[in-house]
């Protein structure tokens, strides 16, 4: 009686949305008529939404204070500094400004040499060379790579409802930190991420890491235990397309799943559209509960040709009636094979299915049905004329092209706006993740699209992109500014200064190992130990923790982490974050009082003033501690507070007072911002 | 700072304005201020507020609650018969006939609420409690149902709800954390449930894990053997501090750093004194069940947690495991229910007789129920459909029970609750308005109850 009833309803259900879907076509009907009235009229019908209209160069702007003037940024930054009748502040000192450039590029502090060696190079080019040794560091890429892989929401673990281990989501991971490393341009960065599997490959390695590169699509979060595997495949695409859409043109597709976006141009068959792409992708090899991720094996032919024989011959050898002699010769023919056979190449990562056009899902519900919708590019963002989808692939490589040409007037917007966010801790574009119409607008919109163009015709060079940034006198300003600049601009808007900012939970780890001399810089491959397809077990966490490997090593736990990286806003690896929280709380205050990173480091510390100076006086060590950690000269006074520290102490044992002197200085602010 | 200001929450004052209108820096501001910087904890809660704090006794696994609250008679009736109308179109397990509650009933105190002989304690206070038979959800696997119960979403990573309640009222007690989950799942969502997702970092709970008097907020406790030298030691990062932040006079980022320590010193002597519950007295260890086998490892959570919420933190949860009894149900349920039943009626009448029942919400209940019908012979599937939760306390009319099953317990029928319902309500509670507790996230204001949730008002005092 009851499901009657329901039956009844949901038919009527039915009924109204496809009234409504009439209406709306009806609508749409009248739309397109008007708007195509409108440009035989010859008006220009152009979007209102300012991110897609295609940038245009703009003309360098005229500043009265030219000598400040380093490079073009500095024209656009200026120029908005002196409309508002204000001026930018000073120039940083150089042990600032070396120190910056190393945890901005590198993510650790430098050394007392480099320090010093940046400091005796008076020559005009020092900076630029100084830019340039950074740039060729192998450091850059754990350090910029992880700035991606916040965008990417990478995990080793899937999180959500079961914690399946992802063993070889390093490889995506390393992927990355080698791609910022070689200074991969940005646009085929993107194409390798999305259809990597589908370009061509002259060998093998390229072949694998092209293949690796689509675990972009992977990694993200999935609920894995549903009875409804229809309903879990549509949401696993869901994410797919979303994080696409918001981590390459800061476009939130996810909105339209269920209806058209309510404020921006894309329509519930965009959506459709696009997720036929993604539907006729395989990412899962497994529907049922606990689902399963997409995995295979990149061996050479020879390497799979040889465990073909080794299993062969392992069969054989298992058979009844098999003589001992026969069985050891065997052994003997299988111990030939396995030398210098490498272990599986597994990789988890995106393969073509067959493709599949949508139905249009009414209120994203796969059970209620409108039209089918081809698989094809969002119409107000891609135009009417689109490129032709294969019937025989997805559609990944036309969408990637798409999002990665020159012509997109999002995509290279949107990276030149977050490297800039990453280097000032505010983008131009504040919201850096949303160019929507809920997004917030550009404090400098013409800047942006030079920086857009510059960056395209760089060859989508990430590497130039920095050059020119810090080589802008913007980037060279003092975190320190009078009382009026202050007052007219308390937030930075105007990039007038710089921001100073604490170290993201990364960089903090890593700069207070460094300084103990216990960072072990050697790092990629996987510290999991666990198998594809069974949960992660997040005991090992603590055990990953103690490691002295760079923070970008230690493997990712969704629905868990590290206490002391969450207190210091790792973000949630669920989520695309392209701009960090930075917030101060008490438990920060715990951690570096009381954790065993912080009394580890800060011992080892102690170690070293006494294996490096065992006879010197107090204020000698003390002075050196000090230089040491904060990577300038120290000053008389804090010289004289620190070696009345160390009288004062309570610890019985001298070294436990210079422990003491140690996480004093680590807990500091000085220590904790980049200024 | 940002987010919030950037945020539709009715005039929460920054951290920056306040230092501004109050015309004083750093220094002169009273400590509770600064520390309740970038929380909106000064604002008055925009409706009248009938609780002020939040227990939820959580029971993983997902009780069967039509074996303790819900009797069915036709159950008994048709004891191994087939059910009589079509299972739902997505189950998790297979399962046969209807099987009948193996356990008796009776009518309890004034309100004559049906509980079951399993749980002889609750049963004595049950005219304090409020039963809603009629919970609902729609996710049939432990991992969508919790994350479904603690955040309204079994799709996406979103807040949980001690998240939502600590940014929309911030902290009681700035020594302690606004938000404390003791021995959580680490499975099934994990930190999902009681993460802070898109909403700022400090919104989060603080995960306590241990057993009694070594559960713990992490890092609270020094290395150092002398707590002197700690002080000394903040002394020495003042120093630092103060000599570098005469560069930048009214950076209120670095003044709160400098804050934060003395806050950390205050909370190492604030938390062990909160945790250390072996002070109990005899009388209230015996109310809960402390003193014995097999009730003593829960109820020395639920005191820790009635400390925690006594002493201000707004959102504490203390977990009960594991009720999924797919086999075997006899001997489980008897086993987790001798474990639970005590420890949650002890807390109840504790904080009844300490004055904190009224401004303290107390909610029991798992991710979702178990089936009528049986899973082998001696068990029952995972049943989101309809199942039973209670609250207590808080506003809530005591000696009530709302809604109810189908004949045979399967689906919710009269005045269903769904946890969207259930969410808006424990806000409404709360002082806050689950419409407008927005925080903009990936282009759109997101809230706790997302498009849904209606309160229900036929409950509240």
């Amino acid at each position: 009686m009851c499901s009657a009833i329901l039956d009844v309803l949901r038919h009527r259900k039915q009924d109204i949305d496809i009234i409504l879907l009439t209406l709306k076509k009806l609508s749409l009907l009248f739309l397109s008529i008007l708007f195509v009235s409108l440009i035989s009229r010859g008006d220009e019908e152009k979007s209102d939404l300012w991110s897609l209209v295609y940038p245009e160069e703009p003309t360098i702007p005229k500043v009265t204070n030219e000598k400040w003037v380093k490079n073009s940024v500095d024209s656009f930054i200026l120029k908005k500094i002196e409309d508002q009748k204000l001026e930018p502040t000073q120039s940083a000192k150089k042990d600032k400004l070396v120190r910056r450039a190393y945890l901005d590029l590198l993510g650790v502090p430098p050394t007392l040499d480099e320090v010093k060696s940046f400091h005796e190079d008076k020559s005009p080019t020092a900076w630029g060379k100084l830019i340039e040794q950074l740039l060729s560091s192998p450091r850059y890429g754990e350090r910029w790579g992880r700035h991606w892989l916040d965008v990417a929401r990478y995990s080793d673990t899937n999180g959500m409802d079961e914690n399946i281990a992802h063993p070889e989501a390093h490889r995506y991971r390393d992927y990355v930190i080698k791609s910022f490393n070689q200074d991969k341009p940005f646009n085929q960065f993107i194409i390798e991420q999305l259809a990597g599997d589908l370009l061509p490959a002259e060998n093998l390695e390229k072949k694998r890491d092209q293949t690796i590169a689509t675990g972009f699509l992977s990694v993200g979060p999935k609920m894995l235990a549903c009875d409804d595997p229809d309903k879990m495949r549509r949401d696993i695409v869901d994410e797919q397309l979303d994080t696409t859409g918001r981590a390459f043109m800061g476009m939130t597709f996810g909105c339209a799943r269920c209806h058209d976006h309510k404020f921006d141009p894309i329509s519930i068959e965009d959506y459709y559209g696009l997720a036929g792409i993604f539907m006729s992708t395989k990412t899962l090899t497994k529907y049922s509960v606990v689902a399963e991720l997409h995995h295979f094996d990149m061996s050479t032919e020879e390497e799979k040709e040889k465990r073909k024989q080794i299993s062969n011959i392992e069969k054989k050898k298992s058979e009844k009636g098999v003589s001992e002699e026969n069985k050891k010769k065997f052994e003997e023919e299988i111990s030939i094979l396995k030398k210098n056979l490498n272990t599986p190449f597994e990789i988890m990562a995106v393969t073509e299915y067959p493709t599949k056009d949508l139905r249009v899902h009414l209120r994203g519900d796969y059970q209620t049905l409108g039209d089918t919708v081809p698989r094809r590019l969002p119409t107000a963002l891609a135009g009417l004329i689109q490129p032709q989808m294969p019937s025989s692939q997805s559609g990944r490589i036309e969408l990637a092209r798409w999002i990665a040409s020159d012509r997109n007037p999002l995509t290279a917007r949107v990276i030149v706006n977050r490297i800039w966010r990453w280097h000032f801790g505010r983008g131009i574009v504040p919201t850096t993740d949303n160019y929507g119409e809920l997004g917030e607008k550009p404090t400098h919109p013409e800047l942006l699209d030079h920086l857009a163009l510059y960056f395209i015709h760089s060859n989508w060079s990430i590497k130039s992109l920095h050059r020119l940034i810090m080589q802008s006198k913007t980037y060279q300003q003092s975190a320190f500014a009078k009382e009026s600049l202050k007052k007219s601009d308390p937030d930075n808007t105007l990039f007038a200064r710089w921001k100073i900012r604490r170290l993201e939970s990364e960089s903090l780890r890593d700069s207070i190992l460094s300084k103990s001399n216990l960072l072990d810089f050697n790092g990629g491959g996987s510290m999991m130990d666990a198998k594809k397809h069974k949960y992660a077990n997040r005991g090992k966490l603590k055990e990953h923790i103690k490691s002295n490997k760079r923070t970008i090593y230690l493997p990712v736990m969704r629905s868990s982490g590290y206490e002391g990286q969450n207190a210091f806003d790792f973000p949630d690896p669920s989520m695309i974050n392209g701009n960090r929280n930075s917030s101060t709380v008490t438990p920060q205050a715990l951690f570096l009082m009381n954790s065993d990173l912080i009394h580890r480091s800060s011992k080892a510390l102690a170690d070293l003033i006494f294996s490096k100076m065992p006879d010197e006086a107090i204020d000698e060590k003390a002075k050196w501690l000090i230089s040491h950690l904060l990577s300038r000269e120290a000053h008389n006074k804090e010289i004289n507070t620190a070696v009345s520290f160390i009288k004062s102490s309570a610890e019985k044992d001298e070294k436990a007072a210079w422990s003491g002197l140690a996480r004093g200085l680590l807990a500091s602010n000085e220590f904790l911002y980049i200024e | 700072m940002m987010e919030l200001c950037s945020n539709k929450l009715p005039t929460p004052m920054s951290r920056r304005e306040m230092l501004k209108t109050s015309g004083i820096g750093f220094g002169g501001v009273a400590l509770n201020a600064l520390l309740s910087q970038d929380s909106i904890a000064l604002r008055q809660p925009p409706n009248l507020a009938r609780t002020k704090r939040v227990i939820f006794l959580f029971m993983h696994g997902g009780p069967s609650t039509l074996d303790l609250f819900d009797p069915k008679d036709a159950l008994y009736k048709n004891n191994g018969k087939p059910l009589p109308y079509d299972k739902p179109r997505i189950v998790s397990s297979k399962t046969g006939n209807l099987l009948a509650s193996p356990w008796k009933f009776k009518q309890h105190g004034q309100s004559g609420a049906s509980v079951s002989e399993l749980l002889p304690n609750i049963a004595s206070i049950s005219d304090d409690l409020c039963f809603i038979n009629s919970m609902h959800c729609s996710n049939s696997r432990h991992g969508g149902a919790l994350l479904e119960l603690h955040t309204g979403s079994d799709t996406f990573t979103r807040p949980a709800m001690g998240s939502w309640i600590n940014y929309g009222l911030g902290s009681e007690n700035n020594n302690l954390p606004g938000f404390i989950t003791i021995n959580p799942p680490s499975s099934h969502g994990g930190s999902g449930a009681w993460s802070s997702a898109f909403l700022p970092a400090k919104y989060g709970g603080t995960m306590i894990s241990g057993k009694g008097s070594n559960m713990n907020i992490p890092f609270i406790k020094s290395p150092l053997k002398e707590r002197s030298q700690q002080r000394k030691e903040i002394d020495l990062i003042n120093a630092f501090n103060k000599n570098h932040i005469s560069n930048f006079e009214g950076n209120t980022e670095l003044e709160s750093r400098i804050e934060s320590y003395e806050l950390a010193f205050r909370m190492q002597m604030a938390a062990p004194e909160i945790q250390n519950i072996e002070d109990e007295p005899d009388h209230i260890n015996k109310l809960y069940g402390a003193d014995q086998k097999p009730t003593d490892e829960f109820a020395k959570q639920c005191i820790m947690a009635r400390r925690f919420s006594e002493a201000g933190v707004r959102f504490v949860q203390v977990t009960h495991r594991y009720w999924d009894s797919h086999g075997n149900l006899k001997d489980e349920h008897t086993k987790l229910s001798k474990e639970m039943d005590k420890p949650v009626a002890g807390l109840i009448q504790d904080l009844k007789q300490r004055g904190l029942l009224d401004e303290t919400l107390v909610l029991w209940g798992g991710e979702f129920g178990r089936t009528p019908v049986a899973q082998g012979n001696n068990g029952r599937d995972h049943n989101p459909h309809g199942f039973t939760m209670f609250m207590a306390g808080g506003g809530i009319k005591p000696g009530t029970k709302y809604g109810s099953t189908d004949s045979f317990g399967y689906h919710a029928e009269e005045n269903p609750v769904h946890f969207h319902d259930l969410h808006a309500t424990i806000l409404h509670l709360m002082g806050i308005d689950h419409t407008a507790l927005t925080y903009k996230y990936a282009g759109r204001d997101f809230r706790l109850t997302d498009v849904h949730g209606n309160i229900i008002s036929d409950i509240i005092i």
